[in-house]
């Protein structure tokens, strides 16, 4: 197992590399000189001369990338271009907001999901199924900026349940909402999933064996079919954390939560090459790690699946 | 069994957190950011973006720059119609040469004694000239790097200064602990303005010293009326009252009436007006057009003219729009600003013929030649141009929805002159640089004002001086032209300046470099509890929340 950990995590090593060398490239490759736009429309060219040299931007580009890969490896990150603050503080200080948004988001997810599909392939062609697939399309067609523009008219405006954007003082309160507009979608996409999966499961031979042991249908379902069930979910589960790390852009953006994705914004839009890097970095680190967590899990759900 | 308690585990903590966050509301309303409160009078300003930069020897953006005209003070100030008026200089004596400033500082100015609720290095004490000396020394050092230092480079010494070969710039001196010396290469009428530009602050020494030159931009330390508490990037700044501000109001009352003031960072411009209705914000920076109509009918809302101006540049180091005047003039008649301006402005907008802004010293609506819509003549002035059926050009554009929609109506206006224009849009920084190198041939561009003088205008953005990044994209150069703008820069008669800016400002509107399109207007909105609002004329953004005060 711990081996298995150790060669994942060292698989790992290339694919961020090459992650970071693709964004490098892109970073540079663009027109838009970081040091002219510092200036404002206009800015006097020795100036940007002396700016550019202290940036390293005058080096040639194969010294820049040495030297950011060199600095990576001590989490060295640079500085923003924009305001000066190290990458890594800039990650730092938005990590617990886009935390805390994606935790409950998948939760939400998970919660609303999981129950969901069970229900819906159990009561196959009810009301219930129907309803909740009704639910799962929705959430999977709507668009994120639409559901949470409609959700802040009703909750905040109509309502007045929820108290508007931002953080206010730090009060959970203001991630209800963002939460929920962000873990509709893997909710709904968890929901089809388990219920396609249940569907399959409970038309084995081992659950009508389950039945005919006269075991009850709440056990059945629940120790029997969930847990072979809940494989491809989990699976999701992990592919879903990147397509929520892309979601927290606009979530962020639309409800004023100071995350990584306001930071990316900003920081594409100014230019701000060392903010961009790291936070494409730590989000494919991210993703990397979900996706090991997700497969350190499948012995958990089937014990045949062993790693050495 | 494992993975149910899991589940059922999960979804307390849900129900755990959730209720937490409801319950977390109550003590906020004790707090800064709750509607409900009332008795401390904390003034929340919603703004579009969070500022770059904090402290203003690095600041070029209006963003930043709202937050520092609360903490930092400078020399002179605008009142609000743009003429020059004392701040921490009560008074000043110009040399009849116009070359020799001598500023009466005012006394008990303090700088800040606590920021973020902790003692500041300086302690709160007096500032003097000595403190203007080092400020001015250390925003013009070569190592500073300071974008804007060189908006003073006429101040005497500067170049060997730049160059190293003095430890102290010669120019500023002191001639006692109130009383301070800027002397200038020659007569620069527009210096009082320069000096009023929000890069030029009284920086406490200590304060700068301890935190440095990356810190400092996050505990910034002033002698304004409000002291930097913190801010929460992307989220929130958040201000206190200076309680030892040396302003008093007319009737002796202690100033700033407020108690502090929250700016919240809201991105999104439907958010900002939704959380506006809330009553979560007192004022917002921007309302958009699809709540224009609704904002100009509330009490609070003011509108005016900004100093500024809208327009395509032609390049003039090119085809098609070099050495061809009537092509320029042609696009020039070609447009219908008015029909632009309301059709797709909202009517936000004045029509432009010239550079020069409304308001400005040397704008005169009656210069020749006005641009207006004239589409015959557009067509005669094409076909002298040498382009009888017509003309192909490309317009490059940074991406925004705004801009998009005046090039497209623009687009369209020009088809029935003949003019067949492609539109291509590139973000910001792509632009500047071709702009800088003069790669484009006809490309959009904006100006608003640095400092209220048409120096800023038509020296800054049309001299062949400044042909590059130093502001002339388009290339233009005008032997006529330039002399006049140099000459009325050092010239101190106030009228013979405004006669020699006239007169470039015919010859700007009769070369036709650019395209003029229209004069931005700048607008405020404030709730109507919000007292004493106004909008300064050189854009909202420059309001200083000094006397501003809220009465529910």
């Amino acid at each position: 197992m711990l081996n298995y950990v150790i060669r994942r995590l060292v698989g790992a090593i290339p694919v961020l590399i090459g992650v970071i060398a693709v964004v490098f490239i892109l970073t540079t490759i663009v027109p838009g000189d970081p040091a002219r736009i510092m200036m404002g429309q206009r800015g006097n060219p020795e100036t940007i001369a002396k700016i550019r040299h202290e940036m390293g931007l005058d080096k040639p580009l194969p010294v820049q990338f040495f030297d950011f890969m060199k600095n990576a490896l001590t989490l060295n990150l640079g500085r923003s271009y924009r305001n000066n603050m190290t990458v890594v503080e800039a990650i730092a200080t938005r990590i617990p907001v886009t935390f805390k948004l994606a935790f409950f988001a998948i939760i939400i997810a998970v919660a609303v999901g999981v129950p969901l599909g069970i229900i819906s392939a159990v009561k196959q062609y009810s009301w219930i199924d129907y309803g909740a697939m009704f639910f799962a399309i929705l959430g999977i067609s709507a668009p994120v900026f639409w559901v949470a523009l409609l959700s802040v008219v009703l909750f905040c405006v109509i309502l007045g349940w929820i108290p508007g954007t931002g953080t206010g003082n730090g009060e959970l309160i203001y991630y209800v909402l963002p939460s929920i507009v962000l873990g509709l979608r893997p909710a709904a996409l968890i929901a089809r999933l388990t219920r396609s999966s249940m569907l399959e499961i409970i038309r084995q031979d081992y659950i009508r064996t389950a039945r005919a042991k006269g075991l009850s249908e709440r056990v059945v379902i629940m120790k029997h079919a969930l847990r072979n069930a809940l494989i491809p979910v989990v699976t999701v589960i992990g592919i879903e954390v990147a397509s929520l790390l892309s979601g927290v852009v606009i979530t962020e953006q639309i409800f004023s939560l100071p995350g990584l994705g306001r930071l990316s914004v900003e920081a594409l839009t100014n230019r701000d090459f060392p903010v961009i890097r790291g936070v494409v970095l730590f989000m494919a680190f991210i993703f990397v790690l979900a996706n090991l967590i997700v497969d350190l899990s499948y012995p958990f759900f089937d014990p045949r699946i062993k790693y050495d | 069994m494992l993975k149910k308690s899991l589940v059922v585990l999960l979804v307390l903590l849900l129900a755990i957190t959730t209720l937490a966050g409801c319950g977390g509301e109550k003590p906020a309303e004790e707090g800064t950011t709750q509607p409900q409160q009332s008795e401390s009078k904390i003034l929340r300003v919603g703004v579009m973006s969070n500022p770059p930069k904090l402290d203003p020897v690095f600041a070029t953006d209006t963003s930043s720059a709202r937050v520092i005209y609360q903490i930092f003070e400078t020399l002179v100030d605008y009142d609000n119609d743009g003429k020059v008026q004392p701040l921490l200089a009560e008074s000043w004596d110009i040399s009849e040469d116009g070359t020799e400033y001598i500023f009466h500082l005012r006394k008990g100015v303090k700088f800040h004694d606590s920021i973020e609720g902790k003692p500041t290095a300086n302690g709160g004490r007096e500032v003097t000239a000595d403190d203007w000396i080092w400020t001015f020394n250390y925003i013009l050092n070569p190592d500073t790097n300071s974008p804007r230092a060189y908006f003073l480079d006429m101040i005497k010494g500067y170049q060997d200064y730049q160059d190293k070969k003095t430890e102290q710039i010669a120019g500023i001196t002191k001639i006692d602990d109130y009383t301070l010396k800027i002397e200038i290469d020659y007569p620069f009428a527009p210096f009082l303005s320069v000096l009023a530009y929000n890069t030029f602050n009284v920086l406490p020494k200590e304060d700068v010293e301890k935190y440095g030159t990356e810190q400092f931009n996050f505990h910034p330390v002033g002698t304004g009326p409000f002291k930097f508490e913190q801010w929460v990037q992307d989220d929130k700044i958040v201000l206190s009252k200076n309680e030892n501000y040396w302003a008093k109001d007319k009737d002796g009352n202690q100033l700033p009436y407020l108690d502090g003031v929250e700016f919240g960072i809201v991105t999104d411009l439907a958010m900002q007006w939704t959380e506006f209705g809330l009553g979560n914000f007192d004022i917002i920076e921007e309302v958009d057009d699809p709540y224009y109509e609704e904002a100009k009918k509330m009490p609070n809302f003011i509108e005016r003219a900004e100093l500024g101006t809208y327009y395509y540049g032609f390049n003039l180091t090119m085809a098609p729009f070099k050495d061809n005047k009537p092509l320029r003039q042609a696009f020039n008649y070609a447009i219908d600003r008015e029909g632009l301006i309301n059709m797709v402005m909202n009517g936000r907008a004045l029509p432009a013929s010239g550079p020069l802004p409304p308001g400005m010293m040397g704008y005169d609506e009656n210069i020749q030649p006005k641009y207006t819509y004239d589409v015959e003549k557009a067509k005669s002035l094409l076909k002298d141009a040498g382009y009888p059926n017509g003309i192909k050009v490309e317009l490059v554009y940074n991406t925004s929805e705004g801009h998009k929609r005046i090039a497209e109506a623009l687009q369209a206006q020009f088809k029935q002159v003949g003019i067949d224009v492609a539109l291509k849009n590139v973000d910001w920084g792509a632009l500047l640089d071709a702009a800088d190198r003069l790669e484009i041939p006809f490309f959009r561009m904006g100006w608003v004002a640095d400092y209220p003088d048409p120096d800023n205008f038509l020296y800054v953005l049309l001299h062949s001086n400044n042909i590059g990044p130093n502001g002339n994209y388009t290339g233009f150069s005008n032997k006529q032209f330039d002399d006049l703008t140099l000459r009325a820069r050092k010239e101190t008669d106030p009228a013979v300046r405004e006669k020699l800016y006239k007169e470039a400002e015919a010859i700007a509107r009769e070369e036709a470099p650019w395209l003029f399109i229209y004069h931005y207007t700048t607008h405020g909105l404030a709730q109507p509890y919000v007292k004493n609002m106004r909008v300064p004329f050189f854009g909202a953004y420059s309001l200083k929340y000094t006397e501003l005060d809220i009465q529910k």
